[in-house]
């Protein structure tokens, strides 16, 4: 019989112990996991979808909600920049790639995105498409609309379809639903893994009828006069994407300076809101998964230094066997780091699991894709140090099992 | 087989206030031979079966098992030795509690003999036992009577040379206990093994060819004040 087969015959024979000790571990590396993971592919994906684009140009206010807005359709707008300012920007020479944006309305909760048919010639930075159609086509008239994969799926729309927006940029009970305006779908993207795969892309002129018609109706009702062509066409922002990145705080300090607006670089702005809010909530969660790992070795420590107590005469039936003092130290070792790695396994099945059944709900809500699979590097060292504190923990009774002398162990009755 | 010469030990009581010395000129074992250790407790019996064993060392003199003074063997010498050269059969049996009879037997022959095919000849020792149908109860499922045999079977799978028996027979009722008496006669007679025996039985003791009366091996010592005893 060999020690590994000893050692989990001992395990297995005070098994309510060893499942606790073994949950214990798993629950610490679990968390540590879970938060190292997210961590990893949050940045991964957030810090992708940023450096698709070099500056984001919008009305004055927080660079971040801007940004938040404009390419994670998350927050609120922060204003508008005049429609000139895109066709000013569009011809600079210094501007690989420009895309208007207009928000207002969404559908479902998905934010009605008004864009011009070049924001789908997006490319990577590997020269990549970003968008492709899984069925369909771009928009061709005015109120045609393109949805983003996660559309799609979460709202049973397909090419043909049609279905009306509503004012504003979330979906609330009793909203302004917009019916003289149907939006027909004529195209469905495939999956992008970006936070667009939440959106509803259309044209910008179909924004603008829209509200230039609601805009005219109110005034209507206020008893004021309002001309279309007296009104200066607008957009909510402009993605821009410059020819070479070392151009980009030149261009933003232009912009700031050129139009009524602000620039902002979205790959600082997401680096500064994880370092800044993200962040220290991670290291909060890293803390207290660290905490639950060292009770979780401790743990360790005191079953097995129970078990050498508790196996006083066993230990020293084995040594009356013919056991070397080695032998019996590597017995308890043995059964320490089969805890541990148990533990370690069982956390990181759990950890993972987790993350994989919270992916849906995280793509639901934020549009990240994330890879629950995927180990990220600083797991790695977090596990084997992890394992390594789980080898000291186990080495403490084994060397206490090795120092015994067996003969007055040997006259403990059963 | 076994030679003790001179052999002195010193060892403290429990609350090391005071020490007791074991004390033996002389003792020997041929081969084969079967001796009964009497005496009453306290007297030194079970010490002198654990010099022999090696679990034990002797602060003075020579204690020779199968040719080999064991104070020139290192600890892990002297465990393996003890392993290949002495199996030990204890009153309480002493069986590992998680392990099945005869993972209980392939066991001690993993650590005592280390030869191969465990399973095999812990299973030939049950059998010779009368233990061949209870391969795979485990100790709580056996009788105390089954758990001795199974402690003998595990004393002799590994073809040791000589068999410590310390009161084999004190835990059981007098029926099984001359059962296991006779079993434990018997196979040390067929293989030729030297069998050393504690009893407090006189009558036991009377059926083996000789017995040695420990009367006396042990004797208290004084201890100078603020010193303390040696421990063993």
């Amino acid at each position: 019989m060999s020690f590994l087969a000893m050692a989990w015959r001992y395990l297995r024979f005070r098994w309510l112990v060893t499942l606790l000790t073994v949950v214990g571990i798993a629950l610490g590396v679990a968390l540590v996991c879970a938060v190292l993971a997210l961590r990893h592919e949050s940045e991964r994906a957030l810090s992708r979808e940023a450096g698709l684009y070099d500056l984001v140009a919008g009305g004055k206010g927080s660079p971040l909600q801007l940004v938040l807005a404009s390419v994670y359709h998350l927050d609120s707008p922060t204003g508008n920049l005049p429609y000139a300012d895109y066709e000013r920007l569009r011809r600079d020479r210094r501007v690989l790639w420009a895309a208007p944006i207009g928000l207002g309305d969404n559908y479902a909760g998905y934010r009605i995105v008004g864009t011009e048919a070049q924001f789908f010639d997006l490319s990577d930075r590997g020269g990549h498409p970003v968008f492709q159609f899984s069925r369909g086509r771009i928009f061709e008239d005015r109120f045609e609309v393109v949805l983003g994969s996660h559309v799609a799926t979460a709202t049973g729309l397909d090419i043909g379809e049609s279905f009306f927006g509503t004012h504003g940029l979330v979906d609330v009970p009793g909203g302004e639903v917009h019916r003289d305006f149907p939006y027909k779908v004529s195209g469905v993207l495939a999956p992008t893994g970006t936070a667009q795969d939440r959106a509803i892309f259309g044209t910008l002129a179909s924004v603008w009828e829209i509200h230039e018609t609601e805009d005219r109706l109110h005034s209507a009702i206020r008893g004021t006069a309002l001309l279309a062509d007296q009104r200066e066409r607008e957009v909510t922002a402009i993605l821009i994407r410059l020819k070479t990145p070392g151009l980009r705080l030149w261009m933003a300090d232009e912009i700031r300076k050129r139009s009524d607006g602000i620039a902002a670089i979205p790959i600082n702005e997401i680096l500064r809101f994880q370092r800044g809010v993200i962040g220290p909530v991670q290291r909060a969660l890293l803390a207290v998964a660290a905490a639950v790992i060292a009770v979780a070795c401790l743990t360790v420590l005191t079953t097995l230094h129970q078990a050498a107590e508790r196996r006083r005469r066993d230990i020293a039936i084995l040594r009356s066997l013919g056991a070397a003092r080695g032998e019996v130290a590597a017995l308890l070792f043995t059964e320490g780091l089969l805890l541990t790695g148990a533990g370690i396994a069982l956390g990181l099945l759990l950890g993972h699991g987790g993350l994989a059944i919270a992916a849906g709900a995280i793509r639901d809500a934020t549009g990240l894709l994330i890879h629950p699979w995927r180990m990220p590097d600083t797991e790695a060292v977090a596990l084997g140090t992890m394992a390594l504190c789980g080898a000291a923990a186990s080495l403490f009774p084994a060397i206490s099992c090795y120092r015994r002398t067996p003969i007055d162990d040997l006259h403990l009755t059963d | 087989m076994i030679r003790l010469r001179d052999v002195s030990l010193r060892f403290g009581n429990a609350d090391r206030a005071s020490s007791v010395q074991f004390r033996l000129p002389d003792f020997e074992v041929a081969a084969g031979e079967a001796v009964a250790l009497t005496g009453s407790s306290g007297c030194g019996k079970s010490t002198l079966l654990n010099l022999v064993a090696g679990l034990r060392r002797a602060d003075e003199g020579e204690v020779s098992v199968a040719g080999i003074d064991l104070a020139t063997l290192s600890p892990a010498q002297l465990d393996r030795h003890r392993g290949a050269h002495c199996g030990m059969v204890f009153q309480t049996f002493h069986l590992l509690a998680p392990f099945t009879a005869i993972e209980n037997v392939a066991i001690g022959l993993r650590f005592g003999a280390r030869k191969r095919a465990h399973s095999e000849r812990a299973s030939e020792a049950l059998r010779r036992v009368g233990l061949g149908n209870r391969l795979r109860a485990r100790s709580d499922q056996l009788s105390v009577g089954e758990r001795q045999r199974v402690a003998i079977a595990r004393a002799i799978a590994g073809d040791a040379p000589v068999l410590l028996a310390d009161e084999p027979t004190g835990s059981l009722d007098p029926d099984t206990g001359r059962e296991v008496f006779a079993l434990l006669r018997e196979v040390a007679a067929e293989d030729g093994r030297t069998l050393l025996m504690v009893t407090h039985d006189p009558a036991l003791a009377a059926e083996l060819p000789r017995h040695f009366d420990c009367a006396g091996l042990v004797r208290p010592t004084t201890v100078a004040p603020g010193k303390e005893a040696p421990t063993a």
